[in-house]
């Protein structure tokens, strides 16, 4: 594709029409290059091949090297016919020289000729990452993002950055370097316990509060009892008839080992039979929190008790007969 | 559109532990990835104990999840008082049978209702599964290693369905359950023989197994 590019020492006798033919081999270089690059498509729309499932068009390592051949000679070239030297000639210089040797009045500026280095017009491409077996190079390829990774744990990265923060002077690095940590705070500092409250004889006593599915409840914890229950004024027994209720109130006591050592008088309004039982747990339990030691409220924490469950029923949507029941499919 | 599985908690959540017996060990005697665990535990949210389990020593994760398996229409008193009754059934016969025994077989004889009833569990688990795969227009039964979870559900499920649909009309379900539970104790019974036909068709089926891509 190169023409034979003019020899220099030539130029002393008619620079104009030297300068003519400089301008007509690099127009024809350009040509070339369009005219190729449309032979090419238009060899592949011939042929009906997917032009877009091939990608980026693809410039091998011997292409790229001619080009920047080229490019240096022709920059030398203007070197000479600019009157400036070849060897400190910069970008600059080049786009002054063509701007100057090819005035153009187009207002769009990349529509201007332009010359520069082939590396910043044609794109990079990244090199085949696999051998000729098909057996990617690097041994975390397969991760898709291999040299994060790579930087991540081969190079210890996490490590390093740990380590300065252990070294004495890190203050000034620690700002930066938390900016990548997120805090994890720890769970059971979110707990608000309230502090015991004591009535009229002496008694220790502490409220609680908990939310089931609609039904609330409110209990009072009273200590030195014998594990007497009162729901809404009626004994435990009668208003909760089935055991799975009843083991429900038990648990946060059971757990605590305190069966026998407190007493309980709750009010419950709201939900079903099961929704009102895990309302009157929750509420025990945030009671409880403030007779217990700190161990034990992360264990308590750790067993679901003071969790209100977000369960609740969920919605009926439009075009449906439930939250998730169809109407009957009918063919007409 | 396909239905998607998912939860009103937020998928941060961890599962709780309602048990005592984990939080009573000392800290000097734990393993590693105990200590790892307790530490993971320590900074995440924990999601509520669900309402069939308990700390004591009475409720069992398994009964609550065959209970649950058992229940129609969420009528879980009549599930509870069905199974409630099997073991008290099974206690009986048991009892019965160690009474009449002589002394030398009185050991061998398990009396405890759940004993039995997660060994029966234990031995109506399949090892491996089959799962219908579409390859070529035909849908094949290919075998297929299943999860821990999967064989629980499945044993259960064959339990259940052979207690609903093989009985004699008169037959109440506790007594049919406890009769066969007390046969997949002893390794005899319609659960087992299925258990055995699955293990029988996978053995069949063998060279399908490379149709499985996962």
């Amino acid at each position: 594709m190169a023409s034979t590019v003019p020899n220099p020492d030539s130029l002393g006798s008619n620079p104009g029409r030297h300068l003519a033919h400089i301008a007509k081999v690099l127009r024809l270089r350009q040509l070339s290059a369009m005219v190729l690059a449309r032979l090419v498509c238009t060899s592949s729309t011939l042929q009906r091949k997917n032009i877009a499932a091939a990608g980026p068009e693809k410039y091998t390592q011997e292409f790229i090297k001619k080009q920047i051949e080229e490019f240096n000679i022709g920059k030398r070239h203007l070197a000479n016919m600019m009157g400036e030297d070849p060897e400190t000639f910069t970008q600059e210089g080049i786009d002054r020289a063509i701007a100057y040797l090819f005035p153009s009045g187009l207002f769009e500026k990349r529509a201007r000729p332009v010359m520069k280095h082939p590396d910043e017009i044609f794109p990079k491409q990244r090199a085949v990452q696999w051998g000729e077996d098909g057996r990617p190079f690097h041994f975390l390829f397969y991760t898709g993002k291999q040299s994060y990774y790579s930087l991540m744990h081969c190079l210890r990265f996490i490590q390093l950055l740990e380590r300065i923060l252990a070294l004495p002077y890190c203050s000034m690095e620690e700002e930066y370097i938390q900016r990548f940590r997120r805090a994890l705070e720890v769970q059971s500092k979110k707990q608000k316990i309230e502090p015991l409250q004591y009535d009229e004889n002496e008694v220790a006593f502490s409220t609680g509060e908990g939310r089931r599915k609609t039904a609330t409840a409110t209990t009072i914890v009273r200590d030195n009892g014998s594990g007497n229950i009162t729901v809404n004024g009626v004994d435990y027994l009668h208003y909760f008839p089935v055991l799975q209720d009843r083991e429900q109130l038990m648990f946060p006591f059971q757990f605590l080992d305190r069966l026998g050592k407190h007493d309980m008088e709750c009010k419950v309004t709201g939900g079903g039979r099961s929704a009102q039982a895990g309302a009157i747990r929750l509420a025990t339990a945030r009671a409880l929190l403030s007779f217990v030691t700190e161990n034990e409220v992360e264990s308590m924490r750790q067993a679901g008790l003071l969790t209100p469950d977000p369960r609740v029923k969920e919605r009926q949507k439009p075009g449906q007969e439930g939250a998730r029941r169809k109407f009957t499919w009918n063919k007409r | 559109v396909l239905p998607v599985r998912w939860t009103r908690y937020n998928p941060y959540y961890l599962e709780p532990e309602p048990s005592r017996e984990v939080y009573r060990i000392p800290v000097t005697e734990l393993t590693d990835e105990q200590k790892a665990a307790q530490e993971l535990k320590a900074v995440r949210p924990i999601k509520a104990t669900p309402s069939g389990l308990t700390s004591s020593v009475f409720s069992d994760p398994t009964v609550s999840k065959f209970v649950n398996m058992m229940m129609e229409d969420g009528d879980k008193v009549l599930a509870r008082s069905i199974i409630t009754q099997t073991f008290e059934s099974m206690k009986r016969k048991q009892v019965e049978k160690y009474h009449k025994a002589p002394a030398t077989e009185k050991e061998g004889i398990e009396c405890n209702p759940y004993t039995i009833f997660h060994q029966a569990l234990e031995n109506c688990k399949p090892i491996i599964g089959l799962i219908s795969i579409q390859k070529g227009g035909k849908y094949y039964q290919v075998p297929t290693p299943l999860t821990d979870s999967r064989r629980r559900f499945l044993a259960m499920k064959w339990l259940i369905t052979e207690c609903r649909d093989n009985k004699h009309r008169r037959t109440h379900m506790y007594e049919k359950l406890s009769q066969e539970l007390l046969a997949a104790f002893m390794n005899e019974g319609n659960v087992i023989k299925r258990k055995h036909d699955m293990h029988k068709m996978a053995e069949a089926n063998r060279a399908f197994a490379h149709y499985r891509w996962w």
